[in-house]
């Protein structure tokens, strides 16, 4: 039996006193999209950063190819193949494209590697490679978030929001290239407000409402869920 | 996806052979608590070799002098357990606010730029 790639047990975690997960339990089994769907504030991207190892759970457990890694540092696990590509993008805007892209050679691959594989994936990039980053579209500014964390060769990909801020078209583009990227041998856990777009790319999804996971099902299954998760009911 | 398989084998090894911590147990902070108790064992080990210091000869002889020599160096060694209690508690409760203190710099470096960008009249919002 192959073994998931990230499982968390009854995982709690909390902002000093206050408590935002209060055990949650989730699977990503190998080369599969996970959606981590739910409303504002219900602490899917905390759950996001403490996998990422940004930071640590209160209780329960993170467990990474088998293994449990609770205290484990931010930099080794990406250094293994674990890449968070946070909500905001987490790109430097003071930078340029190029530059960008340059810090993902702490991975030991040339950045001519990296660019050639990049603006493979997003051609898009090529045209604005000595463009600073700040100033690119916010589509672009996620191409080249997506781009950077990809170049990294994860085994293990979380994103947060890839959708906010974009408009659809964007969105579908960007979720297109997930689905290739999921096809690759990556697995994914991605968390989304609006679920529409994800459920189409999705394995599985899992609905968070309140720091708890309420429902874990296929999206077809989940769909009909999501307006009560959203409005409370 | 043989290559995406092995990629997976990969991740697992490294998953594996990382060495990991116990976040209770975190350097910083056991750091940080062995300062504070060296700054303590410090003061009080100077004012022992003050107090001792009162009661000691001082009278002519090879006793009374040499035994004030001893509160001396008593009292030296606890003022340097107190200065390094200090640097070790200043480094690590400093550590943590400079790292929220750099994340800041960054979020507010970010900020202004797409105050710039937008003010250019450039849409970002795509």
């Amino acid at each position: 039996m192959i073994s998931a790639l990230l499982e968390l047990r009854h995982l709690r975690a909390a902002y000093e006193q206050i408590e935002v997960l209060h055990g949650v339990d989730l699977v990503v089994p190998p080369a599969s999209v996970v959606a981590l769907l739910g409303p504002n504030g219900a602490g899917k991207s905390t759950t996001l950063r403490v996998v990422a190892g940004l930071h640590a759970p209160s209780g329960g457990d993170v467990f990474i190819a088998g293994r449990r890694v609770n205290g484990a540092r931010a930099d080794d696990l990406a250094r293994a193949g674990l890449c968070l590509i946070p909500e905001g993008k987490g790109i430097f805007p003071n930078l340029t494209v190029r530059e960008n892209l340059r810090m993902a050679t702490f991975t030991g691959t040339p950045l001519a590697q990296i660019e050639e594989v990049s603006f493979t994936r997003f051609p898009r990039l090529r045209e604005r490679r000595r463009q600073l980053a700040g100033t690119l579209s916010g589509g672009e500014q996620q191409m080249l978030a997506m781009a950077r964390g990809l170049a990294t060769d994860p085994a293990l990909l979380l994103l947060d929001e890839l959708s906010m801020g974009l408009a659809p078209i964007i969105v579908e583009e960007l979720y297109e290239m997930v689905a290739q990227v999921a096809r690759e041998g990556v697995s994914i856990l991605v968390v989304e407000q609006f679920a529409r777009t994800v459920l189409g790319v999705a394995d599985y999804a899992a609905i968070m409402v309140h720091g708890q996971i309420v429902r874990v099902g296929r999206p077809d299954e989940l769909e009909a869920e999501l307006s009560a998760a959203y409005l409370g009911g | 996806m043989i290559e995406s398989q092995q990629r997976v084998d990969d991740f697992r090894q490294e998953v594996a052979d990382m060495r990991l911590r116990d976040p209770a147990t975190s350097r910083d902070r056991n750091l940080l608590r062995v300062g504070v108790l060296m700054m303590l064992v410090g003061i009080v080990l100077t004012v022992v070799a003050y107090l001792g210091s009162q009661g000691a000869s001082a009278a002519y002889n090879t006793s009374g002098p040499a035994e004030q020599r001893d509160y001396i160096i008593v009292a030296i060694m606890g003022l340097t357990i107190s200065v390094v209690g200090a640097a070790l508690f200043v480094r690590y409760s400093f550590a943590s606010f400079l790292r929220f203190w750099l994340a800041r710099l960054i979020y507010e470096q970010q900020a202004q730029t797409d105050r710039i960008v937008g003010s250019t009249g450039e849409d970002t919002t795509d």
